[in-house]
């Protein structure tokens, strides 16, 4: 599962002076953070910061208002073999309850023009070879969870984005996923993880982005927050921009 | 088309479609009265014919749901990551669409040709379809399918929503269209069903001829895949 070719020099990805306006709803203010290789970055923020329209644009889906969303100096859009640079997780899930884990990824492979042999590593990768014949249906939310993950590892990534990846696992679980991200940024990957819940990102983020009411109200790597913790910082910055 | 093969809803829907064909046929085969049973067209229009009403309306929603199904589970989202060409991603859908369109026109007229015959036998009308109506009927069903799955896959990219889509294309096919053949027959005739029915060689003497059938249904399935395409590229998927 390693970076097959040598990290890109410069950011991952880079969101710049992102504006995103549904109607007179701001939900992302000139929103601007980077992502570097080898490290893991959280995005972090209450529910409704903007974290999943940001990640939305960041991967092409939805269109900025405002500002640029760039992976690896480009837009997604004009990304070749895209998935073969950035892996994503939404936090909506996004399969067809009526179709078998191993079937999802087999369509994604085909989709993203991926060998069909990846579909089983990646699902013993996870932990899901002896239920990939399953309907989705009949997962738990924690095995949809790591199905997410085998989809965004199938293209061998060097960026992975995972909108609120720990939901719904146990804490074998937890460990299991800060474990397989510490590993992909130790061999040069960038991964940006979203967030509301701090005890799972304090131990395994290098860097944290807040956001709050669609602004960045911090971004600093974890080591100079000197000894105070994510949580009390989390919780100062984001009632003083309330305020 | 690996998505429409790794879910039960394609087979779903195609059971459906014989049961609704068979009973149809069935119903109209003992309903109607002898004397409106005899001659070829009309056991081909009363009769069979709603093989191919039903094989297009069918056709239509399948390729209606391959959108809104990837809407309705958000399936749509790692589709358009894998292929952020979204004009490439509609295209696609409509060649799958119109392969399964095409096996839909055909499974519906074949059918009710089956159940069609069996129930002139038990009424005791002789069968007077000939082998050209039939092969019209057969091919002109499957051809109409594949354009309505277009259609339907155009309506679905521009709805997006999947209850109304399959709703209000329903009852278009039965009770809107039904009503405007029946009331303004010069615009009727140019509706999508009807042009449907004609490329399947049913009322030749109040519908299009097959061929303009063909050609108008082919703009319809042309202008509802641009409408769709053109949606699909302009609007967020959030």
């Amino acid at each position: 599962m390693g970076v097959t070719e040598p990290p890109p020099a410069g950011d991952a990805a880079a969101v710049r002076g992102l504006t995103k306006r549904y109607g007179d709803q701001v939900a992302v203010d000139n929103v601007t953070f980077s992502l570097r290789p080898g490290t893991v970055t959280g995005l972090l923020g209450p529910n409704g910061a903007g974290k999943t329209t940001t990640l939305r644009v960041l991967l092409g889906l939805a269109e900025p208002t405002a500002g640029e969303a760039l992976v690896h100096g480009r837009r997604y859009a004009d990304l070749d073999e895209p998935w073969r640079r950035v892996g994503a997780v939404l936090e909506s899930g996004d399969f067809h309850p009526g179709r078998s884990g191993r079937d999802h990824l087999r369509v994604l492979a085909l989709a993203a023009g991926l060998a069909p042999g990846r579909v089983e590593e990646v699902l013993a990768l996870v932990g899901l070879a002896a239920a990939g014949a399953r309907r989705v249906r009949g997962y738990s939310l924690g095995m949809r969870q790591r199905l997410g993950l085998a989809a965004a590892l199938l293209g061998d990534p060097g960026l992975l984005v995972l909108d609120e990846p720990a939901n719904g696992l146990d804490p074998a679980g937890v460990r299991w996923l800060r474990s397989l991200l510490r590993g992909f940024a130790a061999r040069g990957g960038a991964v940006l993880v979203s967030s509301h819940v701090l005890a799972e990102v304090a131990q395994s983020v290098d860097r944290v982005v807040v956001i709050d009411g669609g602004r960045v109200v911090a971004d600093t790597p974890v080591a100079a927050l000197g000894g105070r913790s994510l949580e009390d910082v989390y919780l100062e910055l984001t009632a003083s921009a309330r305020s | 088309m690996a998505k429409l093969t790794s879910t039960r809803t394609t087979p779903g829907l195609a059971v459906a479609l014989v049961a609704v064909v068979v009973l149809a046929v069935a119903l109209h085969g003992y309903g109607l009265a002898e004397a409106s049973l005899r001659a070829s067209s009309e056991q081909l229009t009363f009769l069979m014919g709603w093989g191919a009403v039903i094989g297009n309306l069918f056709a239509g929603l399948a390729g209606a749901l391959s959108f809104t199904a990837e809407i309705r589970y958000g399936t749509i989202r790692p589709t358009l990551m894998a292929t952020p060409r979204r004009g490439r991603v509609v295209a696609a859908k409509a060649l799958a669409a119109a392969g399964a369109g095409l096996a839909f026109g055909l499974l519906g007229t074949a059918a009710a040709v089956g159940a069609g015959r069996l129930a002139l036998g038990a009424r005791g009308v002789d069968a007077a379809v000939g082998a050209g109506q039939y092969a019209q009927f057969l091919a002109g069903g499957a051809l109409a399918g594949a354009l309505w799955a277009v259609v339907g896959l155009g309506i679905g990219a521009v709805v997006r929503a999947q209850a109304p889509t399959v709703v209000a294309m329903t009852a278009w096919v039965l009770f809107v269209e039904a009503i405007l053949v029946d009331s303004a027959p010069g615009l009727g005739r140019l509706a999508p069903g009807a042009l449907g029915q004609a490329l399947a060689g049913l009322r030749p003497d109040s519908l299009a001829a097959p061929a303009l059938g063909g050609l108008l249904l082919g703009a319809y399935a042309a202008a509802s895949l641009a409408a769709g395409a053109l949606a699909t590229r302009r609007r967020d998927f959030a």
